[in-house]
């Protein structure tokens, strides 16, 4: 019989003893909504950390693109810089009780929240420094397509190399010793890289919602730094979030989790791509062994592995490693030798596809041909190559063409400068238009990026009966008709990508036979084990 | 369960290859999927082909052009891989396996992998002659311990490199080493890629998984051999023996090879015009040194 919980609000962790601007308790607040959960999660932070203690919280806010600092060890300074402008106070009462108090239950402690300023994306290359950094940056935004080739260059080097993972010893333990006993209230605890748009973090939060379905309440950790726009999702309502900001205080560390895991029954770990909940895994299957651990696991990064090494490293903690791609299957079973029984492939197939109609458009409904991109502006995107196959096939179409790019990101004003050298032919897309719409005027998707899992746009646009030419990167095989897989190589993808969408201008048969071809392989895919069901059955178990 | 992919490629010999897949299809542990790769075969092989293709778990790849056993079966074993199965199982169009090779091949892999305790990269069959002799050209080589196993009571024998003629790889080995090389052609694909998966471990030669090779003599490979029909064998065997022995083991290996290949045609009293070519592809070696194309995970 499962030991299902009667309601989801979680168990509060601290109480609101005074509030000015906030508004977490009733009044007037200074903070719009994203800003407030961000001291929200502050505040469950240190009450977690600091059993008993009475907070204040002076909330600060900085310009425009500077970034939230929550609970890092800077937190404790009462002096703050001159651009920060001061936005509330809170004093709040940890309602947390461990045995693991590293500082006096009494006396008030005085910590400085910055809520950072409105979000503003920039890219990692917008922020190098130093002569070298600035030179770096300088070709890059000069020259982006040449300065692409080179880093996949550097990729093939890296990746020919290879790479050893030494693995971390495992606990050896069936039972930690108890310190503390635990709260009644079921939950599980989420690890992820940040609340903001992307495949991992829409999965991510899916599966916050599955363990609301099931009764548990969501405890999120993020540790990566961001403005969290996804913090005011519904999928969060009723969750525990605490968007960490590092490095911590090293006492807090452990102090923090004693906290969550007092006050809350956690009955699992999901990671989805979480360092800081990755490297403390020994330590909470030293105490908790009794607590399983997954993780999803979405792309292997070029020349560092990402996550998934990081995941391999650790395999030894990890109980079920959830991957999304056959070539993550592969990689963690047959490179790594991961028992296969501990790796579970289970697709993302039809994750976004609610509410796409097949439509795709044909010769006789659209003329000109229309090409499209669909896609956060970012590196791994690469955005830029798009708007340089767009203008080879500007130059060398057999018929009228005309260009879509949809999307957003820190690769805005890029994407705008290439644009304007293509004139009219391109028509830019942003959040205020469905992506529907686009591939409901699209002849062809193209995705140009540098990496990838398994991209959502693949299977949306195979729901809108749109052919794809694809980099062939990560498992995009899994989808995409052999011939339409170009090389990741900017040039020589340009070159690949123009000549099929050249012949799918002239030849609407062969459209059809790679359209075809991209059906059967997306039903085949379809065949496979859902992510979704694995999880709602993996949480099943864990309320027993 | 695990699943199996049996990869057969031929090249105009369609009367051999009916009796080969019948003996596929007919196998006691049947394989989830049986895929021939036609080298572009000019024989009305095709037709045949046709025919088999109605049969459940059939699959045909039809090449444009003839790549050679090397392009062959890295396509075969490729196409494999996509579809999803957990071990190929490689042959040629004239090898006819007894009906429970590939159960004992299975069998024997499994075990011996219990006994090692560790991964083993791959399992051959005993390939033996129509006259029931051992088939001198398939006769694997063995690790200094080969007797191992058969000292713990099996009846299998540690190998370093064997041919592909009925030889089983767990997926794990093409994840980890790639595809055999497509560009040897023909001849040494096989020891080449045998020999590097060996570097995960040795290879089992599972003696109750018997298979016939319909070879028209019963003869190995030797230098000596070489004529004017058959000079174009040997000037792919020259230069990728050549590359390999250079580029993946070291230059006295190479020279080792280089004695040998002179001592063959010594002793086979070969002409020296087929003498100088042989010795071009030598040298064309050392140039000559392709890389390993990697499988793609598609299911």
């Amino acid at each position: 019989m499962t030991d299902k919980p009667r309601n989801q609000k979680p168990t509060a962790v601290f109480e609101v003893l005074d509030d000015s601007g906030v508004g977490l308790s009733d009044g007037d607040a200074l903070l719009d909504g994203r800003e407030r959960r961000l001291v929200e999660g502050a505040a469950n932070f240190y009450a977690l950390a600091g059993p008993g203690q009475t907070f204040r919280l002076t909330v600060l806010r900085g310009p425009a693109g500077t970034m939230p600092a929550l609970t890092d060890e800077d937190r404790t300074t009462i002096e703050w810089e001159d651009d920060r402008e001061v936005v509330g106070s809170l004093v709040v009462r940890s309602l947390v009780h461990t045995t693991s108090d590293h500082s006096p239950a009494d006396g008030l402690v005085d910590i400085a929240v910055d809520v950072g300023g409105a979000p503003q994306s920039v890219t990692a290359y917008h922020q190098l420094t130093g002569v070298l950094g600035k030179a770096r940056k300088a070709v890059r935004f000069l020259a982006p397509v040449q300065f692409d080739a080179l880093r996949q260059f550097r990729t093939d080097m890296v990746e020919r190399k290879g790479r050893d993972i030494p693995r971390k010893a495992p606990v050896r333990l069936t039972r930690g010793a108890e310190a503390t006993p635990h709260g009644d209230q079921p939950a599980i605890l989420f690890g992820l890289h940040w609340l903001e748009l992307g495949g991992a973090e829409r999965w991510a939060v899916d599966t916050i919602r599955l363990a609301k379905e099931a009764g548990f309440t969501p405890i999120v950790v993020t540790d990566r730094d961001s403005a969290q726009e996804w913090i005011t999702r519904p999928e969060l309502d009723g969750a525990l979030v605490v968007p960490l900001t590092l490095p911590l205080d090293p006492k807090q560390e452990s102090a923090f989790l004693n906290g969550l895991l007092s006050m809350y029954d956690v009955r699992g770990i999901h990671l989805h791509h979480c360092t800081w909940l990755y490297d403390k895994l020994p330590w909470i299957k030293s105490i908790r062994p009794d607590i399983p651990v997954v993780d999803s696991l979405h792309v292997l990064e070029w020349r560092t592995g990402g996550f998934v090494d990081i995941s391999v490293r650790l395999s030894n903690m990890i109980d079920r490693h959830h991957v999304i791609s056959p070539q993550l299957r592969d990689y963690l079973v047959g490179k790594h030798g991961l028992p296969a029984e501990k790796v579970v492939f289970a697709t993302l197939a039809g994750l976004t596809t609610g509410g796409i109609a097949v439509g795709g458009s044909d010769e006789a409904e659209s003329n000109p041909f229309t090409v499209s991109f669909v896609g956060r502006f970012t590196q791994q995107k690469r955005p830029y190559l798009f708007l340089q196959l767009a203008a080879e096939l500007k130059k060398s179409s057999p018929r009228e063409v005309r260009f879509i790019v949809h999307g957003h990101g820190e690769l805005a004003a890029e994407v705008n400068s290439l644009r304007a050298r293509l004139g009219d032919a391109v028509e830019l897309r942003g959040a205020d238009r469905p992506v529907s719409d686009t591939f409901r005027d699209s002849d062809v998707l193209v995705i140009s990026s540098d990496n990838e899992g398994l991209t959502l746009t693949s299977f949306e646009a195979t729901a809108a009966g749109v052919p794809v030419v694809s980099a062939d990167v990560g498992s995009q095989s899994s989808l995409i008709a052999d011939d339409l897989l170009c090389p990741r190589h900017p040039y020589s993808f340009v070159q690949a990508a123009a000549a099929r969408i050249r012949t799918m201008m002239t030849s609407p048969d062969q459209r059809k036979t790679w359209l075809d071809e991209q059906a059967a392989k997306a039903e085949a895919f379809a065949k496979l084990p859902r992510a979704e069901d694995w999880t709602r059955d993996l949480y099943q178990g864990w309320l027993k | 369960m695990s699943t199996v992919a049996a990869v057969v490629v031929t090249y105009n010999r369609k009367d051999k290859l009916t009796k080969v897949l019948d003996h596929v299809l007919a196998q006691t542990r049947r394989p989830e999927w049986v895929v021939i790769v036609d080298n572009a075969s000019t024989d009305g092989t095709d037709e045949v082909l046709k025919e088999y293709e109605q049969i459940d778990g059939v699959v045909v790849v039809r090449l444009k052009d003839n790549t050679g056993g090397a392009g062959g079966f890295a396509t075969g074993m490729n196409k494999s891989y996509e579809l999803g199965a957990d071990f190929i199982w490689i042959m040629d169009d004239d090898c006819y396996a007894n009906s429970d090779a590939l159960e004992e091949l299975l069998n024997g892999h499994a075990k011996a992998e219990e006994a090692m305790g560790m991964q083993l990269p791959y399992a051959c069959s005993l390939v033996k002659w129509v006259d029931g002799n051992i088939c001198e050209m398939n006769n694997p080589g063995t690790t200094w311990d080969w007797g191992k196993l058969i000292a713990k009571g099996q009846e299998n024998v540690l190998v370093t490199h064997c041919s592909f003629v009925s030889v089983l790889f767990p997926r794990w080995a093409l994840t980890k080493f790639g595809l055999p090389l497509t560009e040897y052609f023909i001849w040494f694909d096989d020891q080449e890629y045998t020999l590097r998966i060996t570097k995960a471990g040795p290879g089992v030669q599972v003696l109750r998984s018997v298979v016939v090779h319909d070879l028209g003599q019963n003869r190995g490979v030797n230098f000596g051999d070489v004529n004017a029909s058959n000079l174009w064998k040997f000037e792919y065997g020259a230069r990728n023996e050549s590359s390999f022995r250079l580029h993946h083991e070291n230059p006295v290996s190479w020279l080792k090879f280089l004695a040998r290949l002179v001592q063959g045609l010594r002793h086979g009293n070969v002409p020296w015009s087929i003498r100088a070519k042989l010795f071009r592809k030598v040298v064309e070696g050392i140039a000559f040194n392709p890389k390993p194309k990697m499988p793609r995970s598609v299911l």
